[in-house]
């Protein structure tokens, strides 16, 4: 999770720092009003960030419906006689490429039993594993009896070649 | 004729007589026949049949086989084969008709109607780890009886443990049929399952009733053979199932080694050009990684492979201890476990405990250098067993997989009736039987027991 929100920054750094810019712009006004900034006052600084980029949309080459903004709230707790509390809060949002070629979403993490990522519920994967682990070891037998056996005629052929040898 | 040959099909499984209908659901098919093989008609195996079932009740008009029906060998006789599906013929200039010429998709599957083939069985498998690894031959015999034959299995959580063990069995479910109220959610899932893999043959060895009957009869399997309850509780089931076997008594482990015998009897019936199919031995197969595994657990409790003997049964309230439901008295306590290994010189035992509570007490009585090793699966178990040199064990499935791996052992019964039912001829299997006087695994003579342990020193000796 947290390599792909590093790859995100690294990726777009120039809205990103847009992002908490205007972000900033638009909570300094009340910090104070904790509760709002995350629930009303996120669609805010939606619609402010809207706003910058299309005020930008001539400098900026390329612009998505769906931009893939990192949207961050600074949201400050006051607690009487302590040191202000600052928790950065960020939505994120990867387009399908991103997801596709993430490796957490390829990891065990993320795959493992139960859940295959897609919304499918997936049941019998422990059956599905002990299934080809018996076919497995089926194979593994049948290996060992052709072995026993070719080894039993080896030994049959080495025997008779000994005899002819012995005969001539 | 073929139109007739199909009819009593939707029929016969409900009101006929299956013993006379089944296993092999017998239709006149002379536009088949061979004439060169009119001769090699055989005698209906449904008629030496021990306990085929008659039920006058199904079909009042059931009058027994008809005399004066003719077999030809086509699909009639002779095991079944493997793969029924010949080659895709990929030069086929028709596209959809791969298979080779000669081969009609029409009458592809009158085996199964006529010679009574099973390509798809399921077993439900009452019990724990001992009675399903005693299953495993009857599984073998239906492998050998029926070639190509898929086998799954529905047995409880512990019990499919088993299965890592076979390698003839492709699914494991894991459902108790010896619950007697299921979550309704389980059962009609597990209902659901078999019913959409479409079995031909559903085997039960749970004792039956109407309800275990209903459950099986859901399965929508062609041949359906169960264990029924040997009194009146049966009443009912014989309707829902096609072949029914009635046990000895209520506890069919009560039977040890050949508790499966009428099955096995069933199973293996000599059928048309089929000689009786005889029973293999049990065997069971370790998986590498399996081996690799357990060899890292005893060498952490300081064993060598090959140097060490493997005592199972320490007394437990542990659900993992791997005793039979026939034998309930197979368990010995840490002390007399650990005066009986006072007597071994050369090798190391090894302490299998099924639980990790069981561990301090075994240092305490044995001593802290003792080798203990923590096996809750008999897999596992199977593992640690194949790489010692012999086993000292109670009745518990240890002894049995000793003797599937073909390992020497020792083992202590309650009784000398118990032991030659769970371990006939003994001394084929390298197996010492060892049995209390009064009944009671308990008062077992330790003595005794000792005088035999050296047996293992032996092949350290010679080496």
């Amino acid at each position: 999770m947290a390599e792909a929100v590093m790859s995100f920054t690294v990726i777009k750094p120039k809205i990103h720092c847009s992002c908490i810019q205007t972000a900033k712009v638009e909570l300094n006004p009340a910090p104070n009003s904790l509760r709002q900034c995350s629930t009303s006052g996120f669609s805010k600084g939606w619609h402010q960030m809207e706003g910058s980029c299309r005020r930008k949309r001539g400098s900026l080459s390329k612009v998505k419906a769906f931009p893939d903004l990192t949207l961050m709230a600074v949201l400050v707790e006051h607690i009487e006689g302590q040191r202000d509390l600052i928790t950065h809060k960020s939505v994120w949002h990867l387009n399908d490429e991103t997801i596709k070629n993430d490796p957490y979403y390829d990891s065990e993490q993320y795959r493992k039993d139960g859940g295959d990522g897609t919304g499918h519920w997936v049941y019998e994967k422990q059956e599905d594993i002990e299934e080809s682990a018996r076919a497995e070891l089926w194979r593994e037998e049948l290996i060992e009896e052709i072995e026993q056996k070719v080894g039993g005629l080896r030994e049959l052929e080495e025997a008779g070649k000994r005899e002819e040898e012995l005969v001539k | 004729m073929a139109t007739t040959s199909l009819l009593p099909k939707s029929i016969s499984p409900f009101l006929s007589n299956p013993a006379s209908i089944p296993p092999t659901h017998f239709t006149n098919v002379s536009f088949l026949n061979n004439p060169s093989d009119q001769s090699s008609y055989t005698t209906k195996p449904s008629t030496t049949r021990p306990n085929a079932k008659k039920n006058p009740w199904l079909d009042p008009f059931d009058y027994g086989d008809d005399p004066e029906m003719e077999y030809g060998s086509f699909y009639s006789e002779g095991k079944q084969d493997e793969d029924p599906r010949p080659p895709d013929n990929p030069d086929s200039p028709y596209g959809f008709l791969k298979f080779p010429m000669g081969y009609s998709v029409e009458v592809a599957s009158l085996g199964l109607k006529i010679r009574g083939d099973v390509r798809r069985c399921c077993c439900v498998i009452s019990g724990g780890v001992y009675e399903n690894l005693l299953y495993f031959p009857v599984i073998q015999l239906i492998k050998d009886r029926y070639p190509g034959v898929q086998v799954d299995v529905i047995a409880s959580a512990r019990g499919k443990q088993t299965y890592e063990l076979n390698k003839n069995v492709r699914w494991a479910d894991a459902y108790d049929p010896d619950e007697d109220f299921p979550e309704p959610a389980d059962y009609t899932d597990m209902i659901g399952i078999i019913k959409g893999r479409y079995y031909d043959m559903i085997l039960s060895t749970k004792l039956a009733g109407l309800g275990h009957a209903a459950f099986l009869f859901m399965s929508t399997a062609r041949d359906r053979v169960s264990y029924i309850y040997p009194n009146v509780n049966a009443a009912g089931a014989g309707l829902l199932l096609s072949e029914t076997f009635t046990p000895d008594s209520m506890n069919l482990s009560d039977g040890g080694y050949h508790m499966y015998h009428q099955m096995i009897d069933w199973l293996g019936r000599p059928g048309r050009n089929v000689p009786r199919q005889a029973v293999p031995p049990l065997k069971v197969s370790i998986s590498r990684k399996l081996k690799e595994f357990v060899m890292a657990k005893y060498k952490n409790a300081g064993a060598e492979k090959g140097k060490y003997i493997v005592i199972h049964g320490i007394q437990s309230d542990s659900k993992a201890s791997m005793q039979s439901r026939g034998d309930t008295d197979s368990l010995l306590p840490i002390n007399l476990w650990a005066e009986i290994t006072k007597a071994i010189r050369g090798v190391r035992p090894v302490f299998v405990i099924p639980h990790e509570k069981e561990r301090e007490n075994v240092e305490d009585v044995v001593g802290e250098d003792a080798s203990i090793v923590f096996i809750s699966t008999p897999g596992q178990l199977a593992a640690l067993i194949n790489d010692s040199i012999g086993v000292i064990a109670t009745n518990t499935a240890a002894i049995q997989l000793a003797h599937a791996r073909e390992k020497p052992s020792v083992a202590l019964f309650c009784s000398e009736e118990k032991g030659k039912l769970f371990v006939p001829n003994a001394e084929e299997k390298r197996c010492i039987v060892l049995s209390s006087k009064t009944g009671k695994l308990i008062d077992i003579d330790i003595e005794a027991v000792k005088n035999v342990v050296p047996v293992f020193e032996l092949p350290l000796a010679l080496v």
